[in-house]
């Protein structure tokens, strides 16, 4: 396995090629904003690039599908300069957790557009079925050598839902020291996005109203992101490299999920609060759309360390999040690579992921006590963990094309804090977990 | 706080680097593809999307990600 290296050196042309796909792996990571360890050179003809992929990621119980096109494709011109352009299709249906508690009885819901109502059954966890959405986003990215050492980078984003609108730029600056072994990077880029709400975005902690009743309902929203990154890249010895990054991010705008509600329950009991619906239909319980801040600050720190061991890389990161609305996070990922022969290979990966809940989570509101400013019962913003178990199989065709298949299970599972138990919702599963299946199919080639 | 604790390590971490690294001609296994932070950046722009889907946190990588109203 460790001859790998040998064989491939031996064919002309081969590192040649493989410095370029080097290169162009460089130029699509600072279009994502990514550092790379050490620029290789190359000084061959311009060159094309193309990297496709087909992804399905399913949930289990009719929750989110996503069938997922993605594509980028890569110019090389003269003088090291690279021109990257980037597609994506997804097309997404399926259930998500609206927000309401379960209940012993059936629950009827006004749907976001405002237009029907729909039923959950008794004991059900109250799931938005109309999620169903087709999102287009392009990149496109420009990269060019800055004197002897630097590396300059722009680009600019761009995508498109039915109810969702954004547009981004982005640029990163790499210098290169220490005989190119230390590589110290830092980036920018700013999202402008519109949010544009089916039915409108319903004014924060108003009820859900009957159908065909708009007047809680706002016209469309915005929101800012800033994020700036600070890396640092060294080669520790022939075989080790290592990063580190600081990360900021600032949103600002409307953060809301439109479409998620909490239950009002009774302090005692802890069960929705009944309401009469009006003669158009509507709901039966009382349900208060989410508040969330207008404003969230992220910090994190990553760190990433590759290592060669015999032909086979272990690749591990670390990432560490906290913000201002109380979460904290910690993702730890391992890959290793494992060579089958000289031109396959079998990586499994393994990821674990915990957050602690924000401040303002709340699994139902109770009405016996004053409203808190800001709440939301979205359960990505709880207390859980999360494991992804992975393995890819990759190979080289015969015109050495690489492509691989890759097939990975999500699962999520939280626990909301006793404090928030009220009455019955002691004894019910409240915490919406979540099981999910990744395939992705790669396909990469350099002409 | 957090920021100067943040730029202090950074400086540390540079400081540190004058004395680590290879030679030119001792770079046969990092140029590697395999070796190098990001192998396929498709699949990785990929996880990343399906990360900020669903879970509070984002980036650390590289940018936040994010662009869609899946959060």
């Amino acid at each position: 396995m460790a001859g790998v290296g040998v064989t491939d050196m031996q064919k002309p042309g081969k590192t040649a090629e493989r410095s370029v796909s080097a290169t162009l792996a460089a130029a699509t990571c600072a279009l994502l904003g990514t550092t790379v360890a050490a620029p290789v050179d190359a000084q061959e003809e311009p060159k094309w690039g193309f990297n496709t992929s087909l992804l399905y990621y399913g949930e289990d119980e009719d929750r989110v599908q996503d069938a997922s096109f993605k594509s980028m494709v890569r110019r090389l011109f003269a003088d090291d300069r690279t021109l990257s352009l980037g597609l994506t299709v997804d097309a997404l249906t399926g259930a998500t957790p609206s927000g309401a508690i379960r209940q012993d009885g059936p629950q009827t819901f006004t749907r976001p557009s405002g237009n029907d109502s729909y039923t959950v059954p008794a004991g059900d966890l109250p799931l938005d079925d109309t999620f169903r959405d087709t999102r287009v986003a392009i990149t496109a990215g420009w990269q060019q050598p800055a004197g002897e050492m630097g590396l300059l980078s722009v680009g600019l984003s761009a995508s498109s839902e039915y109810d969702y609108l954004h547009t981004g730029l982005n640029a990163s600056y790499a210098h290169d020291f220490n005989n190119r072994n230390t590589t110290v990077s830092a980036g920018v880029s700013f999202a402008s996005d519109s949010i544009e709400p089916v039915g409108g975005a319903p004014i924060p902690l108003t009820g859900m109203l009957d159908v065909d009743d708009t007047s809680n309902r706002l016209g469309d929203q915005d929101k800012d992101v800033l994020d700036v990154v600070f890396g640092v890249t060294q080669v520790i010895t022939r075989n080790l490299v290592v990063q580190a990054n600081y990360s900021f991010s600032q949103s600002d705008g409307y953060l809301n999920n439109p479409y998620k509600f909490l239950s009002l329950v009774d302090g005692v009991t802890g069960d929705t609060l009944p309401r009469i619906p009006g003669p158009e239909g509507g709901p039966g319980g009382q349900f208060l759309f989410e508040s969330r801040p207008d404003e969230r600050t992220q910090h994190s720190l990553y760190a990433q360390a590759k290592y060669y061991l015999n032909g086979n890389v272990i690749d591990a990161s670390y990432r560490f999040m906290t913000d201002d609305w109380e979460i904290d996070s910690h993702t730890l990922d391992l890959r290793y690579r494992w060579p089958l022969g000289a031109t396959s290979y079998l990586e499994p990966h393994l990821r674990y992921y915990t957050q602690s809940e924000a401040e303002f989570y709340r699994l139902s509101l109770d009405s016996s006590q004053a409203l808190p400013q800001f709440a939301s019962s979205d359960y990505r913003l709880g207390n859980f963990d999360a494991i992804t178990a992975g393995l890819k199989f990759g190979w080289k065709t015969r015109n050495d094309n690489d492509m691989s298949v890759r097939v990975e299970w999500y699962t999520q599972s939280g626990t909301v804090p006793t404090a928030q138990l009220i009455g019955n919702q002691a004894a019910r599963d409240n915490y919406p977990d979540l099981n999910a299946l990744i395939v992705q199919f790669s396909y990469r080639f350099s002409r | 706080m957090r920021n100067k604790i943040a730029v202090i390590s950074l400086m540390l971490v540079c400081a540190g680097c004058s004395s680590m690294g290879v030679q030119p001609w001792e770079r046969e296994v990092l140029a590697r593809e395999e070796m190098q932070l990001t192998v396929d950046p498709v699949e990785a722009a990929t996880d990343d999307h399906i990360y900020f889907s669903k879970e509070a946190s984002s980036g650390g990588r590289g940018f936040g990600g994010g662009g869609c109203g899946c959060n």
